[in-house]
């Protein structure tokens, strides 16, 4: 009878429904009761995600400790708002000049600085603005007035907001065709210059790990002293906040600043990529 | 073009490879979007259906707000869900921010409003000739209701076809109280979108044939139930 | 005679209009009554109203005695009626379950609806339509299962509004004929709206004429067509000039 075929059809899809919102409940459920595991908020950025360094060393520290952790990739903006509003337990993030202020009202404690990699322009392998040294001012200055093509994030991310502080101590504002702002993330961002065949500026770490897709891209300044991108771990302050898990904060600001993970920092991307993606820069 | 049969060739290796990440995104979200869209019609279909068989005072006006939900940018519906959820919010103390359940509940959101609004227009079509005589037959409301749900299969299969689309499609709100954590979160979708902004395009694109297969899969078998032939 | 229905001054006023106004009427066991009148002149209304459909607005409506109204009504007493109308209203489903539905609403075992839709089928001619889709049925033979459908429950009251009116001539013909035989053979009193003189002649023991919402004239229908009074035989005028 079609009615109840048609019943028992809808009785099935019901029970699987159940079945499913079960499952997903209890597994939860047996996770935090079984282990007592606790669970800790790390917020970062994508930059730092996509290198693919925290796949190594999540692992490792949930094993060692019998935590949880969410890594929250987001924007420096985002990730610094969410500590500020206490709404992750630590963070990792590279834009000192954008922390300070959380040091300063005491939203973060513990901040403890963990590693570097640097930033670096990047443009067609024909240079047409014949860029050179290392000097990432006179090299902008340079390009700017002949009008070459160059792609930003303008996302605010940590490596947007390092250009943008480069554009300001020289004074420009920078519009007009020959800029390009993308408001994507790094990889999509370099795909982008490399369509366009433009200059932009990317950390190290993602420029190599997508050189091979960015035909005919390369490294055009590197190395001065403005280029570093120095990465900060802290704990969110949980006299400021509430339900922060500061135990496992502080382990994990210990545990990224210990030997054994610096060791791991220093070595990582060598197989890879030829280079290390970061080098280890603790205090 | 070279970079579509990559694609393809490589999603069907990550399943043949039985990649077992690709099998906990693809299984949450399956999970995910079947739980949602199964509260979403548990609640949604009830709601239409009195919405559309009855006349009330301000019943137009909560018309007017359910056709405006079913336009909600789910990154509105996750941004009010992630204020809701945050640790200083109302319902903090649960810490359900970055969980699936928190993906669940802005899905339940999104498609909410296309259920009812959905299921409503179905149900304001049915004649009153036919209520009459469904009445006349001796049927009790309950008995009523039931009846006309299976008259108005094809009507409601729409309506779950409708939002459970809404919900595949679903990123943004995802990604935002989701928070993309791997083998907790990370759905097909906010991979795709992951893999993207890494520039991994041949992942992604990989990804979304998958998604499009599951989706496929999904969708037909429901179409299938909506227009099982007649037998004549 | 036992006396099924009984109104006594009963009013519909929808908004001060007057829709219907019967001082006096009542339906016996067993009898086969037609309501005939133009279009608009009430008479789906008073159907609506004699099946416990519609409210009344005043006077007293008492089904064997008990004075009742649509919303007083409880379920068991409404189960007492059937409708048929001029559409079928079919619902998605086979012939047999279209059928058997009524049946199935009152939670009659499973083992009895079969013996019962089976019973109905074959009465109606339809027996090799059963395991049919409703909705693929021609308008003659969609109406043959609005029919059995209303009669499978066995109704104390069987009432009819315009069954016959929206088929073809001949299909016309032969469903009258064989429910002329099917409602005699059954013995339900039935109420049957129709504004056709042919069906009223054909088929009902007892009329009543009704215009604007009132009945002018009641009786036996040979009586009432035969010894019209002034507004029957205006309204039998009128229909006369269209036939």
């Amino acid at each position: 009878m079609v009615k109840n075929r048609f019943l028992s059809v809808v009785m099935a899809l019901v029970l699987m429904a159940f079945f499913t919102s079960g499952q997903l409940f209890s597994q939860k459920a047996s996770a935090t009761s079984s282990s007592k595991q606790t669970s800790l908020i790390l917020a970062t950025t994508t930059s730092t995600q996509d290198t693919g360094l925290l796949d190594v060393l999540i692992p490792m520290f949930e094993k060692e400790n019998n935590v949880k952790v969410k890594t929250i990739a987001v924007g420096t903006g985002q990730a610094l708002a969410l500590g500020q509003k206490g709404e992750a337990d630590v963070l990792l993030v590279h834009a000192p000049q954008s922390e300070q202020p959380l040091v300063d009202s005491k939203d973060v404690i513990n901040r403890k600085r963990v590693m570097y990699n640097d930033f670096i322009l990047v443009g067609p392998s024909s240079n047409p603005a014949h860029l050179s040294g290392s000097d990432i001012k006179t090299a902008f200055k340079k390009m700017y007035t002949a009008k070459k093509t160059f792609v930003s994030r303008g996302d605010d991310s940590g490596t947007d907001k390092k250009e943008k502080s480069i554009w300001q101590s020289l004074n420009i504002k920078p519009s007009g065709a020959s800029y390009i702002s993308t408001g994507q993330g790094m990889g999509a961002t370099l795909q982008i210059a490399a369509q366009k065949k433009a200059y932009v500026l990317t950390d190290r770490g993602t420029f190599l790990s997508q050189k091979k897709k960015l035909g005919g891209m390369k490294i055009i300044i590197e190395g001065g002293k403005d280029l570093m991108n120095i990465y900060h771990v802290m704990q969110v302050n949980p006299a400021k906040h509430k339900m922060i898990n500061s135990k496992d904060a502080k382990k994990f600001v210990d545990f990224m600043v210990s030997k054994k993970t610096q060791t791991i920092i220093g070595n990582f991307g060598k197989k890879e990529y030829g280079q290390a993606l970061f080098i280890k820069y603790t205090e | 073009m070279n970079l579509l049969v990559d694609g393809l060739l490589k999603a069907l290796a990550m399943l043949r490879s039985g990649d077992n990440e690709i099998i906990t995104i693809a299984t949450l979200t399956a999970k995910v979007s079947l739980t949602s869209i199964f509260f979403s019609t548990l609640l949604g279909l009830p709601l239409g259906m009195v919405l559309g068989l009855s006349k009330f005072k301000g019943r137009r006006l909560l018309l007017t707000f359910i056709n405006l939900g079913m336009g909600l940018p789910p990154v509105v519906a996750g941004l009010w869900i992630t204020l809701l959820l945050w640790r200083s919010g109302p319902l903090g103390q649960f810490s359900l921010l970055y969980t699936p359940t928190a993906i669940i509940m802005a899905q339940f959101i999104v498609s909410l409003p296309i259920i009812v609004g959905l299921t409503c227009s179905t149900f304001q079509q049915i004649s009153d000739k036919l209520l009459l005589q469904i009445k006349a037959l001796g049927a009790t409301r309950t008995q009523t209701l039931f009846i006309l749900l299976k008259e108005t299969k094809i009507g409601i299969f729409a309506a779950i076809i409708a939002g459970l689309g809404r919900i595949i499609a679903e990123v943004g709100a995802a990604m935002m109280v989701g928070g993309n954590i791997q083998g907790d979160t990370r759905i097909l979708t906010t991979s795709i979108v992951m893999e993207v902004s890494k520039g991994n395009f041949d992942i992604a694109l990989a990804l979304s044939f998958i998604l499009m297969s599951a989706a496929f899969l999904i969708t037909g078998s429901i179409t299938f139930l909506q227009q099982r032939k007649r037998n004549a | 005679m036992n006396t099924l229905l009984k109104l006594n001054e009963v009013k519909l006023q929808i908004e001060k209009k007057i829709i219907l106004n019967i001082p006096d009427l009542q339906i016996v066991q067993g009898e086969f009554l037609g309501v005939m009148g133009p279009n608009g002149a009430g008479k789906s209304t008073l159907l609506k109203l004699l099946a416990f459909l519609e409210c009344h607005s005043s006077g007293v409506l008492s089904y064997l005695g008990k004075e009742l109204s649509a919303s007083t009504i409880s379920l068991e007493t409404r189960r007492k009626f059937s409708i048929a109308l001029q559409q079928s209203l079919l619902l998605d489903g086979t012939v047999f379950q279209n059928i058997a539905l009524g049946l199935k609403l009152r939670k009659v075992p499973k083992k009895e609806i079969k013996k019962k839709v089976d019973y109905w089928m074959e009465t109606f001619k339809i027996s090799h339509l059963a395991q049919k889709n409703a909705l693929t049925l021609s308008g003659g033979e969609a109406q043959r299962v609005n029919l059995a459908r209303a009669m499978a429950v066995g109704p104390d009251i069987l009432f009819l509004d315009e069954p016959f009116s929206a088929l073809d001539f001949p299909t016309k013909i032969k469903l009258m004929e064989d429910f002329k035989h099917i409602a005699a053979k059954s013995n339900t009193t039935t109420v049957f709206v129709s504004h056709d003189l042919a069906e009223i002649r054909y088929l009902t023991t007892t009329l009543a004429i009704m215009l604007d919402g009132q009945i002018k004239q009641s009786g036996l229908t040979s009586d009432v067509l035969e010894h019209p009074n002034l507004d029957t035989a205006s309204f039998l005028n009128e229909w006369k000039k269209f036939y």
